[in-house]
């Protein structure tokens, strides 16, 4: 198991911990485990970057992280909650609470508008009523803050990629999750805009303190986050710096 | 709720949903609109069968003796007073009596008989003696002979009260010839008009052995037609007075059976029989009663069993096969779910990212099916129920643009397209359609449940 990636003595609470992680696949006959055994700290308001080439594993990892596979071993505490031993609707719960997700490509609902998207992880978590239309005014100020004023009403097909990341941004921070997991976020954007949404991001996480787990391929986006952690054929084999909250 | 929230928005913007609501829209109208014609033909078949037909038939059978207190009797043959006892059942509303026997008209020209194939089935006739004022009071024959005739002009009775009345006609000896009443269409088929003769043959029994003797033909003056609604009972009755039938028949009978009418027949069936079996057997006029009932005693039912079990069981034909129009229509459901599961597999995957559970994507999915089917039940109920209430209009209007007549008022022999509405039908079919399509969108929608979220978020 790698020592590299666990935190030793922080005495900082760490909201993500990841122990033994391992994780294979069938394919044909064979069996390839791709996640060796992974340890992993996430301390609260750190910005840690993940980095490794193509095939080591960081996607994998945050698919066991963000509770969508499960790993044949190990552990995935979240808010100190043994995330894999929970049920399925307890789970999904903690995927709407305490995670955000930005995905690499988006993923908005095409059926729905900018504002409605945003609003999504509130709906999902069940809130009605007042406590809905709380949460679209709120959905309303980030997106508003975004520049996305003109854009509530638009459904993603008429909106940029930037603009569609924004609102994808919106979405995962309207529940203020502890833990923001952002899968190459600008990596389907041209550079210009990708420094913008980057920019947001990094401001609001200053805002919310939420720790972010950013995973890219952009060694100059590496260079702005307090750590960096390279993945290497299933391993965390380094880890750049000792992490100080952001 | 977000699964309705979702599943409203999927429906709104996928116009195929919209081909699952037609199709259970158009299954659930076609299936009221039919049944319900369906009842409306069956409604109206009872009371055209029910008219020509009074409720209950009291035939007494002479051939054995009746046992009372002990002692074996003969059967008692008065009309009048079994007539009488009849009406002192509190059930009975009238009582008529007939005299009842077959025989064969017999064609002018004979060579006809055999070259026309139409002859085999229609000289073969059922005749019925009855005192016209007292059938009146059980059977619509009064209005049967009003009704406007639709095959012969001018060609009803000379005065429906007295339909026997005086016709000229006489036998080559200068005797007049007694007056028949003939159905309409028969009279048609044989070209039989008021005024002109016809010639009857029958067998006559022997009222000491029963045995049948020679055959004997006789001359009778057509006195009008009459029109029951009732093709078959048009083309194999005719009416004569019963005293001219006892005469010609001479077994010393004045009437063979006794018709009666009920004041409430659907509610007083059953207490009628009992009522007239009892004082009637008391009497001496009917034996006593059997494992079966009053096996002397039968309704108008029981003669048209078979004519209304056809009409029922075509209604229930009908039921079923429309209802694979609904199965189509579930299908046509289940598939367009699973074409909608595949196109959003991705989307199931962000909401599983998000926080959705496995059991809310299904009911994502299940709605999308719910609705479809309340919209789709919905506005079939409404249109099947409108074009019920609505079909004659609706057939005058299609018939007009088309240029054809639709409904055939002549073979049906009904003036309009009769439909009954019936709320519990109407109700089993929305449920029916309901139920079918929500279980049509289970599968697709477990599918959806059970989708690995990594794959789905993958999916391009």
């Amino acid at each position: 198991m790698s020592e590299a990636g666990k935190l030793e003595g922080s005495g900082a609470a760490a909201p993500l911990v990841v122990r033994g992680v391992r994780r294979s696949f069938e394919v044909g006959e064979r069996r390839i485990e791709i996640l060796h055994g992974v340890d992993l700290d996430l301390m609260s308001g750190e910005r840690l970057c993940l980095m490794g080439a193509s095939g080591a594993g960081k996607t994998t990892l945050l698919n066991v992280i963000g509770l969508l596979d499960r790993p044949d071993e190990g552990r995935v505490e979240i808010l100190g909650t043994d995330a894999w031993s929970r049920s399925a609707p307890e789970r999904a719960r903690l995927r709407n609470h305490s995670l955000g997700f930005v995905f690499q490509f988006y993923h908005l609902l095409p059926e729905l508008s900018a504002l409605e998207n945003a609003t999504l992880t509130a709906r999902l978590a069940g809130l009605r009523g007042g406590d809905l239309a709380e949460h679209v005014d709120r959905a309303t100020a980030i997106l508003e803050r975004f520049g996305l004023k003109e854009r509530l009403r638009h459904r993603p097909g008429r909106l940029s990629g930037g603009e569609q990341q924004r609102v994808a941004i919106a979405r995962a921070l309207l529940l203020d999750p502890p833990i923001l997991i952002a899968d190459e976020p600008t990596g389907n954007l041209d550079r210009a805009t990708g420094e913008k949404v980057l920019e947001l991001l990094f401001e609001e996480q200053e805002r919310r303190s939420f720790s972010l787990l950013l995973v890219t391929h952009d060694e100059r986006l590496a260079q702005r986050c307090s750590r960096v952690v390279y993945m290497e054929d299933g391993l965390i084999q380094a880890d750049s710096t000792t992490p100080i909250p952001h | 709720m977000y699964q309705a929230f979702l599943s409203f928005r999927y429906l709104r913007a996928r116009p195929i949903n919209w081909i699952g609501v037609a199709g259970i829209f158009v299954a659930v109208s076609a299936l009221i609109l039919i049944l319900s014609i369906m009842s409306g033909f069956l409604a109206e078949s009872r009371n055209h069968l029910r008219g020509s037909l009074a409720d209950v038939l009291i035939q007494p059978h002479l051939d054995r003796p009746v046992q009372l207190d002990g002692e074996f009797r003969p059967v008692r043959t008065d009309a009048e007073r079994l007539c009488e006892l009849a009406l002192t059942v509190p059930e009975v509303a009238a009582a008529s009596p007939h005299y009842t026997w077959y025989g064969m008209l017999a064609a002018q020209r004979r060579e006809r008989m055999v070259s026309d194939p139409n002859f085999g089935d229609l000289s073969l006739v059922k005749l019925v003696g009855i005192d016209p004022e007292r059938e009146f009071t059980v059977s619509d024959l009064r209005e049967d002979l009003l009704r406007e005739s639709q095959l012969l002009l001018d060609n009803r009775v000379a005065d429906a009260d007295d339909p026997f009345g005086p016709i000229p006609g006489y036998e080559p000896d200068g005797r007049p010839l007694d007056p028949v009443l003939v159905g309409e269409q028969l009279a048609s088929l044989w070209g039989l008009r008021r005024g002109r003769t016809l010639e009857l043959v029958t067998a006559v029994l022997d009222a000491e052995t029963g045995a049948p003797r020679e055959p004997v033909s006789r001359t009778f003056v057509v006195a009008g037609t009459f029109r029951s609604m009732n093709n078959e009972f048009d083309l194999q009755t005719l009416y004569l007075p019963r005293e001219v039938m006892a005469d010609w028949m001479g077994s010393g009978r004045s009437f063979t059976d006794v018709t009666v009418r009920l004041h409430d027949y659907a509610n007083q069936r059953e207490a009628a029989l009992e009522g007239l079996g009892t004082s009637l057997h008391a009497e001496g006029f009917l034996h006593a009663r059997g494992a079966g009932g009053w096996s002397e005693l039968r309704t108008w039912e029981d003669f048209q069993r078979s004519m209304l079990a056809a009409i029922e069981n075509e209604k229930s034909l009908m039921g079923i096969m429309l209802s694979l129009v609904l199965l189509v229509a579930a299908f046509t459901v289940f598939a367009i779910l699973s074409m909608l599961v595949q196109e959003k597999r991705r989307d199931i995957g962000i909401l599983t990212a998000l926080g959705a559970t496995p059991g809310g994507v299904l009911g994502t999915f299940l709605m999308i099916g719910f609705w479809e089917a309340t919209l789709g039940s919905l506005l079939g109920l409404g249109a099947g129920v409108w074009a019920a209430a609505e079909i004659n209009a609706i057939e005058a209007a299609l018939s007009s643009l088309f240029g054809f007549t639709i409904f055939n008022r002549e073979v049906y022999l009904f003036d309009h397209i009769p439909t009954v509405i019936e709320p519990g039908a109407v109700a089993l079919i929305v449920i029916g359609a309901f139920v079918a399509t929500l279980l049509a969108a289970a599968f697709p929608a477990w599918r959806a449940a059970r989708l690995d979220p990594v794959e789905a978020l993958r999916h391009e």
